[in-house]
């Protein structure tokens, strides 16, 4: 049997609070978003056309919905409040450094470009998706998501052009992250030794 | 939600720029990263409020957001007020 309107709606939840906080920076208007973007949806529900692309209209209802706030407040929330429980795992202290700074950095990239970013790395969506489910043509899409990436690695790893570290002055946190990367390639070369072998 | 590996990740955009093996393990480490920060927020379960509007909605029928915002402009254009002509989040460079 089809899912039905409110089936899907139920469904896509889990990723529109993903958006909403990607958008927001803050869980409690995250909270908001995503229920103001539902109300909007079944106000609207006339007007989706079942077989389409569901998880593209509700991503875009959600998106306008946010850029309808930030009109009407231009002034956001704080910024503080990156998810608490990201910090509550067992990683390693210098690993949940690490963690935060990239939750700090995250918070000062512009809205777009860290929506993007979660939607392809988080959810997996291609660019083509991307760009579908925001509005936007995919070359743009790919710009954000690469823009995004390029800041946050400047920032955390410090990797200017004349050897400066990154901006955020965390300098156990950057020595984590960059631990953490280089962790990361051994990780890789090992795995290409294997799969040569 | 599964890790999977970056396949989306993104790529130089200038063939002058050589793609370095540092920006894999940045890749794998960021993503690693994101789905740490993203992924409890995802797996939360769902307010009863919000559930239960839908399932009002549900059983109701359609018609049932007299109280809702008005709608925003869909994904097929619409307008509600000046947001129509898909805006851009502020921000943005």
């Amino acid at each position: 049997m089809k899912p039905t309107f409110h089936d899907q709606l139920i469904a896509i939840l889990p990723k529109l609070r993903v958006q909403a906080l990607a958008l927001t920076r803050n869980r409690a208007a995250a909270e908001d978003l995503v229920q103001d973007s539902v109300c909007n949806a079944l106000s609207a529900q006339t007007s989706f056309i079942p077989g389409t692309n569901f998880p593209a209209w509700m991503h875009r209802i959600l998106r306008n919905r946010f850029i309808s706030n930030l009109r009407k407040q231009r002034d956001t929330a704080d910024i503080e409040d990156v998810p608490a429980s990201a910090f509550a795992c067992e990683a390693p202290h210098e690993d949940r450094l690490a963690l935060k700074e990239l939750g700090t950095a995250m918070d000062r990239l512009p809205a777009d470009q860290r929506e993007a970013l979660v939607m392809v790395v988080v959810h997996g969506l291609s660019y083509e998706a991307l760009a579908e489910q925001t509005g936007c043509a995919v070359g743009t899409a790919k710009s954000r998501v690469f823009r995004a990436r390029r800041q946050l690695e400047a920032w955390l790893l410090g990797e200017h052009n004349d050897g400066r570290v990154g901006r955020l002055g965390n300098q156990t946190a950057v020595r984590a992250a960059r631990d953490l990367v280089a962790r990361a390639r051994l990780a890789a070369a090992d795995n290409a030794v294997t799969s040569d072998s | 939600m599964k890790h999977e590996p970056m396949t989306q990740q993104p790529r130089r955009t200038d063939p002058k720029t050589p793609r370095k093996k540092g920006d894999a393990a940045f890749d794998l480490w960021l993503q690693r990263g994101l789905h740490k920060l993203f992924d409890d927020v995802a797996r939360e379960p769902i307010p009863d409020e919000l559930l239960r509007l839908i399932e009002d909605d549900r059983e109701g029928g359609s018609g049932q957001g007299a109280d809702a915002p008005g709608p925003e402009p869909g994904p097929g254009g619409g307008s509600s007020g000046s947001s129509g002509g898909g805006p851009r989040p502020t921000g943005g460079r």
